[in-house]
């Protein structure tokens, strides 16, 4: 009658635009992100109330489950003097091709004494098969000797940027003694200070860490 | 409109029919471009290590650092995430039994008294021991403790004989 006909309207939307945004912000993220360095072995590490960021560039000791312990030497500017200083110190008696072959695996898992058959193998040993580096006795800790080449490979450079990319990362159930050879090995070669990878968590409420938190105070974890 | 409109310019002189648009709907691939988005934020943020500062005594030194016997606090960490405790000197005290979850009120407790006896909090002294069948985790677990409780001065020491002997006794296992 008298009533005035609205004209209908489509609802529908141009998704175009969105989907480009959507893609554009997907591919950034996939991008940006980090990649994960590869990893000897998967480890769950036990956590902490630590807020502090794993540093990008470092030198991580994993202790698996079983005992076993991996070296990753992150810094590739000093890879090769590492093992080129282990190579001499302890006469594995390695060529320079085999140095290199060495330097280019992710991590380092077996006795020195076996470092020249695993090069030479034709296909590579699975880190699961690999022996791990010895550490069970004190005489036979051969973590010293990686360890001394580290530092030997550092010297002359800030001692606390080497001390900061020290960690170590061990699997909750890892046995105790493990930890106190990797920390001897450490201790052996006057590194006194090194740090632990752990998963974050937050301050249990009510503690004296989360009231300090939460007013606002700077945490000091000396 | 929420498509996408291909013109097909030919369309006309081809097939002689009418004027076509090809429509594309747009919306589910905006929904999985989100859905993924969303998984790789999430995904890069909680994998995120952290790092715990971890300092070890130099052995060689001659120099000793003088403890008040009602200060301290030693905890032995044993099998089966369990924690042995005693207070103060071991000669002239028992060992008690806790757990990882009760450990936070006994240290907050020993604190407390500190506190009260010396006037400050900061002489409270937490001595940490292992066991060789302790795991790693307990270690973590225990010098966590240390940092939620701002426990300002703590020791990691081997256990002792004497120690050892007190937690193989068949009234403590």
């Amino acid at each position: 009658m008298g009533r005035a006909k609205i004209p209908r309207k489509s609802t529908t939307i141009d998704m175009t635009a969105m989907c480009d945004v959507a893609f554009l912000l997907l591919s950034f993220f996939i991008l940006a992100t980090k990649q994960k360095p590869p990893e000897a072995v998967t480890v769950s590490a036990p956590s902490s109330v630590s807020t502090k960021a794993a540093p990008e560039k470092s030198i991580l000791i994993t202790l698996t489950k079983e005992g076993k312990v991996f070296l990753m030497l992150g810094d590739d500017t000093k890879k090769k003097e590492i093992i080129h200083d282990v190579n001499v110190t302890r006469s594995l008696g390695l060529s320079e091709a085999e140095e290199a072959k060495l330097s280019k695996m992710p991590f380092i898992g077996m006795p020195l004494g076996k470092l020249k058959a695993l090069v030479n193998l034709n296909n590579p040993l699975p880190p699961t098969q690999m022996e791990g580096i010895p550490i069970k006795d004190t005489l036979n800790n051969e973590m010293v000797d990686w360890i001394k080449s580290i530092t030997n490979a550092y010297a002359g450079t800030d001692q606390a940027k080497l001390q900061e990319m020290l960690l170590i990362k061990g699997d909750g159930e890892a046995l105790y003694p493990d930890f106190k050879n990797i920390k001897y090995a450490l201790k052996k070669n006057n590194l006194l200070k090194f740090r632990i990878v752990t998963n974050s968590e937050n301050a249990p409420a009510g503690s004296e860490l989360y009231n300090k938190m939460k007013s606002g105070q700077k945490v000091d974890e000396e | 409109m929420a498509d996408m409109q291909i013109k097909t310019g030919k369309g006309t002189s081809a097939k002689g029919g009418a004027k076509k648009n090809i429509h594309v709907d747009l919306t589910p691939m905006v929904d999985l471009g989100f859905l993924l988005i969303t998984f790789f934020v999430f995904t890069s943020m909680m994998a995120k290590p952290t790092v715990m500062d971890l300092r070890t005594p130099y052995d060689n030194t001659t120099e000793t650092d003088p403890v008040c016997n009602s200060c301290a606090l030693t905890v032995l960490l044993d099998r089966d995430n369990v924690i042995r405790y005693y207070e103060g000197a071991f000669e002239k005290t028992t060992l008690h039994t806790a757990s990882y979850n009760s450990i936070r009120e006994i240290i907050r407790q020993k604190k407390k008294t500190v506190q009260q006896v010396r006037g400050s909090g900061k002489e409270f002294v937490l001595i940490i021991k292992a066991a060789d069948a302790a795991s790693f985790k307990n270690f973590i677990d225990i010098t966590d403790e240390v940092a939620i409780n701002d426990v300002r001065q703590y020791y990691i020491d081997e256990i002792t004989g004497a120690e050892k002997k007190e937690m193989e006794q068949p009234g403590i296992r």
